[in-house]
C-alpha cells in the first residue's frame, strides 16, 4: 500500500525551481530515506508532504489525502521533528508530552497512561518534573522522536533528526525508529549521514531539484560500483550545476 | 468544546514561557512600576533659583515692592532687566532666563485710580514642571502684594466713607512659551503609558511569536492540525493580561503615589487603552510575520516603534513645537493619538466625544495592522 504517492510535484519561488518534477511512492511502513546536499530542495519538499507549503504544480497524496485540498486531515495523520528537536526547552518534560498530545486532540487519560508508559520505557521517569533544557542532546532527541509519533500518526517526517549527536546516540535513535516502523509507522528522514542511509529501507537522492537515484542501498550500491552510500551520493552529488 | 481545551493548554503554555524567564517577567512587571517612579521623582517639585527677566515699563513702588519679594524668596533669582518683547525673546535664547515677568506702564498709578492693573508671567513651556510652578508661585507673591495693600488701604480707609473704596484686582495673565497646550505637569503618566504597551504588546510578543520561529517550534505547531490563527491568538492573550494588569499598577501608582488624580472617566480610559493594547499586539504579530531573527525583532520594535513614540508622541515634547514636517510624520504614530487622548482624559477630564476622531484613528490602525498580518500570514504558508 502506498502511502505517499507523488507525480510531477514541483515548487517554483519566481524564476528559480527548487523543486523540480519529482513521482515517488513510500510504502506503508517503510523507512524512506530523503537524501541529497544542502539546496538540493529535499527540506521544500518536505514541506510541501507536510502541508506547510503549496506545490506550484503536481499531484500529491500523503496518508491517502490530497496535498491541495485535505491539508487538514494530512496534519491530522502526520507527525514531525526537525533537527532542532523542536521541543519547549522551557517546559518540563510532561508538560512537552501533554502538550503536543492535547495538540492532536487526546484526552487527558489516554495522555496520562501513555506519558508513563513512554517515560518508563525513555527511562526518563525521574526527569518527568525537570525542565527540557536540563536534558542531554541525545535524550531532548529521543524524547522529541517519542513525542512525534506519541499520536500514533501514519507518518513521521523527520528532517535531519541526528543532527549534532555521536555515533553512539545516533545508533540509538534508529532503534527507535525500527520500533516505530515496526508498529506500522511509515517513516521519512531526511540526513547527510550516508551512515544512516544504510539503515533505510529505500533511499532516494535529489541532485538540484530531481530525484536522480531512488532504490534500496544495496540495489545503489550495486549500481554506481560503490563500496558504501557515500561513494554513491558524491558519484551523484558531483553533477550538480546549482550552489 | 476540544478545540476549546486546546486553546487554553496553549494560553497555559505561553504564560509558562512569560513566569519562567526572569528577564521578561522584569521588563513586563517591573518596568512600568520604575517608570512611572522614575519620571515622577526626576521631575523636579522643588524651585531653586529660577532665574527672571523683568520688564518693568513702570518703575514704580508697586513694581519695585513686587520685585523685592521676588528676589527675596529662595525660588527666583532676578537675572536680567529687559525693555520690551524682543529682548524678552533674546534672554529665554540665551538661556538667561526661565520666567519672565512684565509690569505694564504706570503700573501702581493703575491699581490706585483704576483698581486693576496688569502682570503679565511668561514661563518656558518646555520643562513642564518648573514651567507651571513658576507661574503658581509667581502668582502667589503677587497675590500675597495685592492682599497686603488691600488691606493697608481698609486701614487707611477706616472711617471714611466707603465711597473711595475702590476694590483692587491686578490681573495676572500667564503664557507659556513653547508648549501653549500645557495643561499640567503630569503629562508624562499618559506617556509612560503609552511606552509600556507598546513595549508589552508590541514587542515582548514579536519576540516571542519570532523566538518560536527561531527555535524551530512554531514549524512543529504548523505542521500540526492547530489552525494557525489560534496558535497566534493564545500567544497574544498572556500579553493582553499583563498589559492590562499594567493598567492597574499605572494608574494606582499615578493616583496614590504621585496624586495625579483620573479626572475624567474611568470606564473610557479603561476601554481607549484596551484599544491601544489591541493595536499594539497587532503590531506586535505584523512583525512577527515580517522578521525571522528575535534580535531584528527587538531593533524593529525599538527603533521603528519605541523611538518615535519617544520622542515624536508629544511625550518629551510637544507636538506643538516641532517642524511641521515632523508633525506630520507623528500623525503615523498610533501611540501619539493614543497619548493624546490619555491626555484628553486622564489629565484634562474631557469626555469621550472630545477623543472620538483619536479613537476612530486607532481603530483605523488596528484595522490596517490586523489585516496586513493576516494577508502576510496567509502569504507565508
Amino acid at each position: 500500500m502506498e502511502i505517499i504517492r507523488t507525480e510531477g510535484l514541483t515548487k517554483r519561488f519566481r524564476d528559480f525551481t527548487a523543486v523540480d518534477h519529482i513521482s515517488f511512492s513510500v510504502k506503508k511502513g517503510e523507512i524512506f530515506g530523503f537524501l541529497g546536499a544542502n539546496g538540493a530542495g529535499k527540506t521544500t519538499a518536505m514541506k510541501m508532504l507536510c502541508g506547510l507549503s503549496r506545490p506550484t504544480e503536481g499531484k500529491a497524496t500523503v496518508a491517502g489525502y490530497d496535498i491541495y485540498s485535505e491539508v487538514r486531515e494530512i496534519k491530522r495523520n502526520i507527525g514531525y521533528m526537525s533537527q532542532r528537536f523542536s521541543l519547549y526547552e522551557d517546559l518540563k518534560v510532561w508538560e512537552n508530552i501533554r502538550l503536543f498530545a492535547g495538540i492532536y486532540g487526546m484526552d487527558d487519560k489516554t495522555i496520562a497512561e501513555k506519558t508513563d508508559i513512554l517515560l518508563e520505557k525513555l527511562e526518563l521517569q525521574e526527569q518527568r518534573g525537570r525542565l527540557v533544557r536540563a536534558l542531554p542532546l541525545g535524550w531532548k532527541q529521543r524524547l522529541a522522536f517519542s513525542v512525534a509519533i506519541f499520536h500514533n500518526p501514519k507518518i513521521v517526517f523527520l528532517d535531519e533528526p541526528t543532527g549534532g549527536v555521536d555515533p553512539a546516540t545516533r545508533r540509538g535513535f534508529w532503534e527507535m525508529i525500527y520500533d516505530a516502523s515496526e508498529k506500522g509507522i511509515t517513516v521519512f528522514v531526511t540526513t547527510h549521514y550516508m551512515d544512516e542511509a544504510e539503515y533505510c529501507d529505500r533511499v532516494s537522492i535529489m541532485v538540484d531539484g530531481k530525484i536522480e537515484a531512488l532504490d534500496t542501498p544495496a540495489r545503489l550500491k550495486e549500481l554506481y560500483h560503490a563500496r558504501n552510500m557515500d561513494e554513491v551520493f558524491h558519484k551523484l552529488a558531483r553533477r550538480a550545476t546549482r550552489e | 468544546m476540544k478545540d476549546l481545551k486546546r486553546f487554553l493548554s496553549f494560553v497555559g503554555k505561553e504564560f509558562c514561557h512569560i513566569l519562567r524567564d526572569t528577564r521578561t517577567l522584569m521588563v513586563l512587571i517591573a518596568m512600568p512600576v520604575i517608570m512611572i517612579v522614575l519620571f515622577g521623582f526626576a521631575l523636579s517639585t522643588e524651585l531653586k533659583d529660577v532665574k527672571i527677566a523683568v520688564c518693568d515699563l513702570s518703575k514704580d513702588a508697586a513694581s519695585s515692592e513686587i520685585m523685592a519679594k521676588i528676589s527675596a524668596s529662595p525660588y527666583f533669582k532676578v537675572s536680567a532687566y529687559v525693555n520690551n518683547a524682543e529682548e524678552i525673546n533674546r534672554a529665554f535664547l540665551k538661556g538667561e532666563a526661565d520666567a519672565a515677568i512684565v509690569f505694564e506702564d504706570n503700573f501702581y498709578q493703575r491699581v490706585l485710580h483704576d483698581g486693576h492693573a496688569g502682570i503679565q508671567i511668561i514661563a518656558d513651556g518646555t520643562n513642564t514642571n518648573t514651567g507651571t510652578m513658576s507661574v503658581v508661585y509667581l502668582s502667589n507673591i503677587i497675590g500675597g502684594f495685592i492682599r497686603e495693600l488691600a488691606e493697608e488701604r481698609a486701614m487707611d480707609m477706616q472711617g471714611e466713607t466707603s465711597a473711595g473704596n475702590v476694590p483692587i484686582r491686578i490681573d495676572t495673565s500667564s503664557h507659556m512659551l513653547y508648549n501653549p497646550q500645557m495643561k499640567s505637569a503630569f503629562n508624562f503618566v499618559p506617556g509612560v503609558m503609552g511606552m509600556i504597551f507598546m513595549l508589552v504588546s508590541a514587542m515582548m510578543t514579536s519576540v516571542s511569536i519570532v523566538r518560536e520561529k527561531e527555535r524551530g517550534t512554531m514549524e512543529v505547531l504548523l505542521v500540526s492540525p492547530v489552525k494557525p490563527f489560534a496558535v497566534i491568538l493564545a500567544k497574544t492573550i498572556p500579553y493582553f493580561v499583563v498589559s492590562a494588569f499594567n493598567l492597574i499598577v499605572i494608574i494606582c501608582l499615578s493616583v496614590f503615589l504621585l496624586k495625579v488624580p483620573v479626572s475624567g472617566s474611568l470606564l473610557w480610559l479603561v476601554a481607549v487603552t484596551l484599544l491601544f493594547i489591541l493595536v499594539s499586539l497587532s503590531i506586535g504579530i505584523l512583525i512577527s510575520t515580517l522578521v525571522s531573527k528575535q534580535e531584528i525583532a527587538i531593533l524593529i520594535s525599538g527603533v521603528v516603534l519605541m523611538l518615535p513614540t519617544m520622542l515624536l508622541s508629544g511625550m518629551l515634547f510637544p507636538i506643538e513645537s516641532m517642524p511641521e514636517a515632523l508633525q506630520w510624520f507623528s500623525c503615523l504614530i498610533p501611540a501619539k493619538w493614543y497619548i493624546e487622548s490619555m491626555k484628553m482624559i486622564m489629565i484634562q477630564g474631557l469626555g469621550i466625544r472630545y477623543c472620538l476622531e483619536h479613537v476612530l484613528i486607532l481603530c483605523g490602525f488596528l484595522a490596517a495592522t490586523g489585516g496586513a498580518s493576516i494577508i502576510k500570514f496567509k502569504d507565508r504558508l
